[in-house]
């Protein structure tokens, strides 16, 4: 079996194992500690080094079974000006947010979602992923509901869809006790409306490129404005801008001469 | 109804033991009573009324399933 190790950095020793302690969610005698760099304090905060150490979970501990891969992980530390209470904060922080296995963070979104649409009567199939380009916390989940007729869950305007999105990440977040993001699609539909958004940006931005004057779309949630905005983001002939207030917010396509 | 709100609002909030859930219907009407802890109010709720709000809409779907309509209060504890 592969070894998990964590490699941490902090203004001294002491810190830094208690923050990879705190990461990891183990104690000291469950890990090796490696120290890597002692890290010198410096002279009023000039020339200071922070201290670098590796921690290797000792096989047979509760994290090495959930984390078969190797998972090195750098966590950064603020500057050492304010060291100690900043360690101690940033040990509390970690301590929220064990270091959890994709299986688990899937299995419960996953779970989620497929309960509340139970709980709805709604019959359907519900995979939650990872997307595969991407990599650490910041990652979205990716859950894909599939199942018949399921138009009802996207809604006018997407109104389901980023409710259910919006209560699942909240469920999800306080589950394992941190902010997630959670994108859910149903039958495709996201993939579809990004195609058609980015299609009607172009188009738009034509028709206000020729004739002079400012295009209104139609209301969107923040997500579909979102894509207008990238859509648009490169083209020299137009701004783009959202108006007005949720949900009725739109995005204005302005010709730039 | 009730299980859906039951077992959203019991996985927002700190205080699990206190959500209970009450659901009266007439006429093809639902209308369903949220009680939370006070300190909980405001996960339940959320800024602006956002995540109630969002709450209403797949009630409303689920409620609409079965051609009727629905409606939600969050009531604080006296």
């Amino acid at each position: 079996m592969e070894q998990t190790t964590l490699e941490v950095l902090a203004p001294t020793v002491e810190e830094a194992v208690a923050k990879g302690l705190a990461e990891l969610n183990l104690t000291q005698d469950e890990v090796e500690v490696e120290v890597l760099d002692q890290g010198t304090r410096g002279l009023f905060g000039l020339g200071s080094r922070q201290a670098r150490i590796r921690l290797l979970v000792k096989t047979g501990t509760a994290a090495n079974a959930a984390s078969e891969p190797v998972k090195a992980v750098e966590v950064e530390a603020e500057a050492p000006a304010a060291a100690v209470p900043a360690a101690a904060e940033a040990a509390t922080a970690a301590k929220k947010s064990p270091l959890q296995d994709d299986e688990f963070i899937l299995g419960v979104a996953q779970a989620t979602v497929k309960e509340i649409l139970e709980k709805m009567g709604v019959r359907a199939e519900v995979k939650a992923s990872f997307p595969e380009s991407a990599q650490g916390d910041e990652r979205n989940i990716w859950v894909e509901v599939q199942g018949k007729d399921l138009s009802f869950l996207i809604g006018r305007r997407s109104e389901t869809i980023n409710s259910l999105q919006y209560i699942a990440s909240l469920m999800v977040g306080k589950e394992l006790g941190r902010w997630v993001s959670l994108q859910i699609d149903v039958e495709g539909y996201r993939q579809r409306r990004e195609r058609a958004l980015r299609q009607l940006a172009r188009r738009m931005a034509e028709q206000a490129v020729s004739s002079g004057r400012r295009q209104v779309l139609e209301p969107m949630p923040a997500n579909e404005r979102r894509i207008i905005h990238l859509e648009l983001r490169d083209n020299p002939n137009v701004v783009t801008e959202s108006t007005g207030e949720e949900p009725a917010r739109k995005v204005t396509i302005k010709p730039t001469k | 109804m009730k299980e859906l709100v039951e077992f959203v609002a019991r996985s927002l909030v700190d205080d699990p033991e206190q959500v209970t859930v009450t659901e009266t219907s007439s006429q093809g009407k639902i209308h369903v009573e949220l009680h939370v802890a006070r300190e909980d109010m405001g996960r339940i709720i959320g800024k602006g009324g956002r995540v109630a709000n969002a709450l209403r809409a797949l009630m409303r779907v689920a409620a609409a399933r079965e051609g009727k309509q629905v409606t939600l209060d969050v009531v604080e504890p006296r």
